[in-house]
C-alpha cells in the first residue's frame, strides 16, 4: 500500500499547479455553466497555452500527441485542474471521443480525428440522449437510414450539455428497427455543420446552456460511422465508462470548502468570526471527511483502472456514486452556514463570494448529468454487488400493460 | 498510489482468516460474551504462539517489528471474527504506548512478557463526568488524581469504560499530575499493579457485551518507578495511543462491515417474498449499495491513516478523518442491513448482524466519537487557506452573465428561429 505519491508525481503536480496559478487571473471564476463571449474566449486561450505546454492530452498515448504519462499523472493533472476551476471547452474530446477513437476507431479515422482534438481545435458534444431515451439509453430513437455511401439520420436528441459552438457532434443512432433495441443502434461522430442540423437553445437553471439538436435528413457519409454497425449500444457502454473515470469533483469540492474556510475566518458576527462558531466547524469537519472519503475513492479507482488487465465495465466504482450522493448535501451545508445571504446571487450587492455558493447549489440540482444517481444505484447493485434485475420481458409487459390502460381509459 | 496488500500482509490476512474461522466460530463469540472473563486463555495462548501478541512490538523486546498497517490487516479479521479478546488494550494501546514512552527497565519488564502472553493490560482513561458527551478523549476530562508521596504517588478517583480491566495484571492509569496550567501539561502516566491495594473494579453491563468497568482508585500507592514517560508529560504519547487505537477499531469496523455487505447481499439474493427475491427491489437494492458505500469508505480511510501512522508521516488530520468517518459509517452500514434483514436481523439466537451490530456501537463510542475527531479535523482545518490565482484581474466574471444565454448561434434552418 502506498498512499503517497512520488517525488517525479509531486514535481508534476507542482508544475502544473504553478501553470494554473500562473495563468489564471486572480478574479477567475470557475463556473462551466454561464460564460459570456469574453469567458469564452479567455478560456479558449487558456486552453491553447495548455496545448503548448503539454497539459492537454498528456495521458494519450505519444503518437496522439501525449506525453507518456501514467494513469496516476493523469488523475493528478486532473486533481489540479478540478482544485484550479478549469474545464476545457472540448472535455468531452478528450475524455470520450478521443479515447474511443482510439479504442474502436479505423486507421484512417484515427489519423484525420484525433490529432485536431490533441491539438485543441474541436469541441465535441456527447449528443446521446434523447426525449425517449434518458436513463434507457437504449431506446434511442434518431433513425439512421443506409443510403449508398451515407446514413441518412433523422430525429431529435435533447438536454445536451454545451456553452461552446461545436464541430462535431458524438452521437448514437438507430441502424436497425428489427432486432431487439439495444442491438439496432450505430454509433457517429458528425460533423456539426451537415446540412439539416439544427440547434435550439434550452437555458438552465443553472445560468447555462444546453441543446436541443434537431437532425432533419442529415446525410452522413459513412466514413463518420464508428466501430461495427449495430454494435453502438455496446461501444456507448464503454464511453460511459470513460466518461466516469473523469475524477476532478473531489478537488471541486475541496476548494469549495476551503474558500468557504476563508470567508468563515474573516466574516464575524457578534464580534467573532464564523470560524469559531462549533456548529461552523462541525459541519465543515463533516464535510471534510466526506471530500476526503470521495478522493481516496477516486484514487482507488484511478488505480484500479491502471491495475487491471483489460478494458471492461468497472461496475462496482464508488467514486462517482459519493459524488452524484454528496453533491446537493454539500450545496445544502455550505449554503445554510451564510443563512439567508444563500439567496443572492452574483452581482447583488450583498452577494457574499462572488456568489459562487448560490451558483453551486443551483447546479447541484443537475447531478443527473451522465446517468442518474438512481441508475448509478442499480448499476452498482446489480453489476457491481450481483443483486437479481427483474427480467425483460416482465419489464416489457409491465409497459405494455399500462400502455394498453391509458388507451382504453 | 497503491491500493493492494503485499504478499506478506495478504499471507498474514489468509493465515489470520484460516485461524480465526477454526478457532474463533460464531459460537465461542457466543458463549464468551456470557462470561464473565470475556476472552479465552487458550486462544490468548494460541495467538502468543503465532506471534500476534509481540508483532509490533520492537524485535529486542521479543517482537517482530511488524507495522501498524501490517496490525491492521490483522485486526480487520478480528473485526470480521470479533474475537474476544484484550489485544487492543493490551498489545495496541498499552503496550506500545510502553514502547514509545516507557523506560529501558519497564520495557523489558513488560513487552517480552506481553509477546509471551503472560500479562494483560487495560488503559485506564476515561471518567464519569467527560464520558458525558463526546469530551471523554479531552485533556480535561482527565481529573483522577496522582499526588507524589516520598518516591511513590497516590493515586484517587475513579475511571469509567476501562475496556479489560476486570483481568488486567497491569493498569495504565492516566492522572492529573498538575493542576494550574493548559490541561494538556498536567497529565502523567502511570503502571499500576492490580493487585495494589485501594483498587476496585466492576464489571459494566454494555450493549455490546464486552467487558468494561469502572475502576476506583482509593488512595492507590504506586512506587515512582511507575511513572511511564515524564513527569505531566502524559498527553503526547497518550494521544498517539489513541490514534493507534482508533484506527486498529476503524480495521475492525472494515473487517465487520465487509462481512455484513456479504450477508446482506446474500440474504437480498435468496429471501423470497412476493414470489421473488427481495433483492428485485430497488429500495432493497439502494439498502445494499449504501451499505457497499459505507464500507468501502471504511477501508480508503482505514488504511490511509494506518499507512501514515506506518510510515511515521504526519497524520493528525487522517486518523480523524478514519475515526470520524467509520464511527458513524459503520452504524449506518448496520442499519442498511437492518432495514434488509428486518425480523431476521433483530432476533438474536441465530442471527449474527445484532452480534456485529452491538459490537458497533462499543467502536463507535470508543476512543473517540464522531463528534470528537470533527473537533479535531476542524482543528485541522483551521490552517487550510484558499491561495487566489496569481495572474491580474480581468475583471471578466464581475456581474457575470447570467441573464443571457451563452452566446453561439448554429442556426441552420430559417423555419426553426422561432425560439
Amino acid at each position: 500500500m502506498e498512499f503517497g505519491f512520488t517525488e517525479h508525481q509531486e514535481k508534476l503536480r507542482k508544475e502544473i499547479r504553478e501553470f494554473f496559478s500562473s495563468e489564471l487571473p486572480e478574479d477567475y471564476e470557475p463556473d462551466t455553466e454561464n460564460m459570456g463571449k469574453e469567458v469564452q474566449a479567455f478560456m479558449m486561450q487558456l486552453k491553447d497555452k495548455a496545448v503548448k505546454k503539454g497539459y492537454y492530452v498528456p495521458g494519450w498515448p505519444k503518437e496522439y500527441g501525449g506525453a507518456g504519462y501514467t494513469e496516476i499523472d493523469q488523475g493528478i493533472l486532473d486533481e489540479e485542474m478540478g482544485y484550479a476551476g478549469v474545464l476545457w471547452p472540448d472535455f468531452l474530446g478528450l475524455h470520450l471521443v478521443g479515447p474511443t477513437l482510439m479504442m474502436i476507431g479505423t486507421e484512417e479515422q484515427k489519423k484525420r480525428f484525433i490529432p485536431p482534438i490533441a491539438r485543441g481545435e474541436t469541441v465535441c458534444f456527447e449528443a446521446f440522449t434523447e426525449p425517449e431515451a434518458g436513463s434507457d439509453e437504449a431506446n434511442v430513437q434518431l433513425k439512421a437510414v443506409e443510403d449508398g455511401d451515407s446514413f441518412v439520420l433523422s430525429g431529435q436528441k435533447v438536454f445536451i450539455s454545451g456553452a461552446f459552438e461545436p464541430n462535431w457532434l458524438f452521437t448514437l443512432a438507430r441502424t436497425t428497427q428489427t432486432v431487439p433495441k439495444h442491438r439496432g443502434l450505430t454509433l457517429f461522430l458528425v460533423p456539426a455543420n451537415l446540412p439539416g442540423i439544427t440547434f435550439r437553445p434550452l437555458p438552465t437553471m443553472g445560468g447555462g446552456r444546453q441543446n436541443e439538436i434537431y437532425f432533419d435528413e442529415v446525410r452522413v457519409s459513412k466514413e463518420y460511422l464508428l466501430g461495427e454497425i449495430n454494435r453502438g449500444f455496446y461501444h456507448a457502454m464503454m464511453v460511459f465508462e470513460f466518461e466516469r473515470r473523469m475524477t476532478g469533483a473531489a478537488s471541486r469540492g475541496k476548494r469549495q470548502l476551503e474558500e468557504l474556510i476563508a470567508f468563515c475566518k474573516e466574516t464575524k458576527r457578534d464580534g467573532k468570526p464564523l470560524m469559531e462558531d462549533p456548529h461552523v466547524r462541525d459541519t465543515l469537519a463533516g464535510l471534510a471527511i466526506q471530500c476526503e472519503v470521495q478522493r481516496l475513492a477516486g484514487w482507488h479507482s484511478t488505480w484500479a483502472f491502471a491495475e487491471r488487465d483489460e478494458i471492461g465495465p468497472m461496475p462496482y466504482d464508488l467514486s462517482n456514486y459519493y459524488a452524484k450522493k454528496w453533491a446537493a448535501p454539500h450545496a445544502k451545508a455550505m449554503t445554510d452556514i451564510i443563512g439567508l445571504y444563500a439567496q443572492l446571487r452574483t452581482g447583488s450587492k450583498w452577494v457574499p463570494m462572488m456568489g459562487r455558493l448560490e451558483r453551486m447549489w443551483k447546479v447541484t440540482r443537475s447531478m443527473h448529468a451522465g446517468g442518474t444517481f438512481e441508475v448509478i444505484k442499480i448499476v452498482l447493485a446489480q453489476r457491481g454487488l450481483g443483486l437479481p434485475r427483474i427480467p425483460a420481458q416482465l419489464m416489457t409487459a409491465a409497459g405494455e400493460a399500462i400502455k394498453k390502460g391509458s388507451k382504453s381509459a | 498510489m497503491d491500493f493492494s496488500l503485499s504478499s506478506e500482509q495478504e499471507m498474514l490476512r489468509n493465515e489470520a482468516r484460516k485461524f480465526l474461522d477454526k478457532e474463533c466460530p460464531e459460537s465461542l463469540v457466543r458463549e464468551i460474551e456470557k462470561r464473565r472473563d470475556g476472552y479465552s486463555p487458550e486462544l490468548w495462548r494460541k495467538i502468543a504462539d503465532l506471534g500476534w501478541l509481540g508483532m509490533v512490538f520492537p524485535e529486542e523486546y521479543g517482537g517482530l517489528g511488524s507495522s501498524v498497517l501490517d496490525l491492521a490487516v490483522l485486526y480487520e479479521e478480528f473485526g470480521k471474527a470479533m474475537f474476544p479478546s484484550p489485544h487492543l488494550s493490551t498489545v495496541v494501546l498499552c503496550g506500545l504506548l510502553l514502547a514509545s514512552a516507557g523506560n529501558e527497565e519497564q520495557k523489558k519488564e513488560i513487552l517480552p512478557r506481553i509477546a509471551k502472553g503472560d500479562l494483560i493490560l487495560a488503559l485506564a482513561w476515561t471518567e464519569p463526568e467527560a464520558s458525558l458527551g463526546s469530551t471523554a478523549w479531552e485533556p480535561a476530562g482527565v481529573t483522577v488524581s496522582a499526588v507524589p508521596d516520598g518516591n511513590d504517588y497516590i493515586v484517587t478517583g475513579t475511571k469509567l469504560f476501562v475496556h479489560d480491566a476486570h483481568i488486567a495484571d497491569y493498569l495504565l492509569c492516566v492522572a492529573r499530575t498538575k493542576r494550574e496550567g493548559p490541561a494538556e501539561e498536567g497529565i502523567s502516566l502511570f503502571l499500576v499493579d492490580a493487585k495494589s491495594p485501594g483498587m476496585k473494579r466492576t464489571l459494566l453491563k454494555t450493549t455490546a457485551g464486552d467487558k468494561q468497568c469502572e475502576v476506583i482508585f482509593d488512595t492507590v500507592r504506586i512506587p515512582g518507578k511507575n511513572l511511564v514517560g515524564k513527569l505531566n508529560g502524559g498527553w503526547g504519547p497518550l494521544f498517539q495511543a489513541l490514534q493507534r487505537g482508533a484506527v486498529m477499531l476503524c480495521a475492525q469496523m472494515v473487517g465487520a462491515g465487509k462481512e455484513i455487505l456479504k450477508i446482506t447481499v446474500e440474504y437480498a439474493k435468496t429471501r423470497i417474498q412476493f414470489d421473488a427475491p427481495i433483492g428485485v427491489n430497488q429500495y432493497v437494492q439502494e439498502h445494499c449499495t449504501e451499505l457497499a458505500s459505507y464500507v468501502d469508505g471504511c477501508r480508503f480511510v482505514t488504511y490511509q491513516a494506518a499507512w501514515r501512522l506506518a510510515e511515521q508521516l504526519p497524520c493528525d488530520f487522517e486518523v480523524a478523518i478514519a475515526k470520524g468517518w467509520c464511527s458513524d459509517a459503520f452504524e449506518a452500514a448496520c442499519l442498511c442491513a437492518h432495514s434488509v434483514f428486518a425480523g431476521y436481523g433483530y432476533t438474536s439466537k441465530d442471527g449474527v448482524l445484532p452480534l456485529y451490530s452491538r459490537r458497533g456501537k462499543t467502536q463507535q463510542l470508543y476512543l473517540g466519537d464522531g463528534p470528537f475527531w470533527r473537533k479535531r479535523i476542524a482543528d485541522a482545518l483551521d490552517t487550510r487557506t484558499f491561495q487566489k490565482p496569481k495572474g491580474k484581474a480581468l475583471g471578466l466574471w464581475k456581474g457575470g452573465p447570467e441573464d443571457e444565454i451563452p452566446a453561439w448561434k448554429v442556426w441552420r434552418r430559417e423555419d426553426l428561429q422561432e425560439v
